[in-house]
């Protein structure tokens, strides 16, 4: 699961995955697989709800734009 | 002076300074004509007799060098800052000096309420006319987005409101700031190299830009047409809160999403953390009882399919021993004992059935085969 893969898009797989397992037409073997990767999706999404901290980035852009984004710690 | 060739045989050749000279009384006949400018690098000296301004088309940035009568620019009384749009009306003419076009002006005006409400207009139409406001160039918003950006005033209560709804809806979010000019000269260029600088930003999944109430003439950087493009063609999608409910400021209208308040602005961009983590609950819950439902499923097929085993063995007994019988009462119709029930004999003589009594002489044995029992007899006369 890449960092970089949205909330979105985890919570997505989940839903499809819980969608095909209620379908009832899946092979056993796959049905474990299956709840093995939902868990996995429920975990990391539930992980990524946890943090409790908003955190403020200030940028300072260069006046004319034509700088990149100076972060400022 | 006078623009005079000099004669090399019957080629006429000008000096630089003739040529320039020239060029400039030949653009001098044309009429007065007003052009519309924002005004950058006001020079006004009281020793000198002429004020120098840049006029700069603020759609594609080409420039304009204008001079005007140090005497006729004060008694217009402008106050004139740089960024502000002007109506200059003049003449063209060309520095001697440099052969550098200019525009000698002879009246300037700012750009008055009137003039601004036509110039949106315009705009307005011409941006609408290119799509830029279209409904099906607008982005959906993430629901979980890595980082939200933030352009906005340095003292801004507009930001506040959107940080303290974010920070109540979504707490774990990220939040990346971005303070700009939001009103006043220079503000349109510092919002879209703020807007490009949050776009920039690896994290950042959606901009709100916002800031308060204000007056037309403080609005009017967001109406723009470079902020206005910038929107529409921002990295991730915007979300405007600018201004009151009432205003439409053009940015209103080509970032993605309008949002009436700073604070809806914030519950626009970050979902509602407790309704996610509900939602999240319910298909852990719904995960875990399909998948017990499919292995009830197959618990169930397994269990009749090792009944059907187990019953399997007898089943077979069964079949074959009515198979058997089916057999034996065939065999049973074929038997000749069942003729003789019906009260046929078969005659033997020295163990051979008789079928004709060719080979039987008088007073040969013969054995008679009942349905029971049996007779031992001779024979007393041959009927061929």
């Amino acid at each position: 699961m890449t960092p970089g893969t949205s909330f979105e898009e985890l919570q997505k797989e989940l839903d499809s995955i819980v969608t095909r397992l209620e379908r009832g037409d899946v092979p056993v073997d796959d049905a474990i697989a299956l709840f093995k990767r939902g868990e996995e999706l429920y975990r990391e999404c539930a992980s990524r709800l946890q943090a409790a901290e908003l955190r403020i980035e200030e940028l300072a852009p260069s006046g004319d734009g034509t700088g990149g984004p100076e972060p400022t710690p | 002076m006078k623009v005079e060739p000099i004669l090399y045989g019957d080629r006429k050749v000008y000096t630089v300074s003739a040529f320039n000279r020239g060029m400039s009384r030949y653009l001098g006949r044309i009429p007065l004509v007003w052009v519309e400018g924002e005004v950058t690098e006001l020079r006004r000296n009281d020793a000198w007799a002429t004020v120098f301004l840049t006029l700069r088309d603020p759609a594609t940035a080409a420039t304009l060098k204008a001079t005007i009568q140090r005497r006729v620019f004060d008694r217009l009384e402008l106050e004139l800052e740089e960024g502000e749009t002007v109506h200059a009306q003049g003449r063209a003419e060309v520095w001697e000096a440099r052969g550098e076009l200019a525009l000698r002006v002879t009246t300037l005006e700012r750009l008055g309420l009137g003039e601004h409400l036509v110039a949106l207009e315009r705009l307005k139409r011409q941006l609408a006319a290119e799509g830029i406001f279209a409904a099906e160039r607008k982005r959906p918003l993430p629901r979980v987005p890595r980082a939200v950006g933030i352009l906005t005033g340095a003292d801004a209560a507009a930001r506040g409101d959107v940080v303290a709804t974010i920070a109540r809806r979504f707490p774990g979010t990220k939040v990346v700031v971005c303070e700009t000019r939001v009103q006043g000269t220079g503000a349109a260029r510092k919002i879209v190299a703020g807007l490009a600088a949050l776009g920039a930003h690896p994290e950042v999944d959606v901009v709100v830009a916002t800031r308060g109430g204000g007056s037309f003439e403080d609005l009017l950087p967001w109406s723009d047409e470079a902020v206005v493009r910038a929107f529409a063609a921002s990295r991730v999608p915007v979300v405007s809160a600018v201004g009151h409910e009432q205003d439409t400021p053009l940015c209103d209208l080509a970032a993605d999403v309008r949002a009436a308040t700073p604070t809806a602005a914030g519950a626009l961009v970050v979902p509602d953390r407790e309704e996610l983590r509900a939602a999240l609950e319910r298909s852990r819950e719904r995960l875990g009882s399909a998948v017990h439902a499919r292995f009830a499923r197959s618990d169930d097929q397994l269990a009749r399919l090792h009944a059907r085993l187990r019953e399997a063995p007898t089943l077979l007994l069964e079949r074959r021993r009515a198979a058997l019988d089916r057999t034996g009462a065939r065999l049973q119709a074929l038997s000749p004992l069942a003729t003789l029930g019906r009260g046929y004999a078969i005659v033997r003589v020295r163990g051979e059935a008789l079928r004709e009594p060719t080979g039987v002489v008088s007073g040969d044995r013969v054995d008679i085969q009942l349905a029971a029992g049996g007779l031992g007899a001779r024979v007393e006369e041959v009927r061929p």
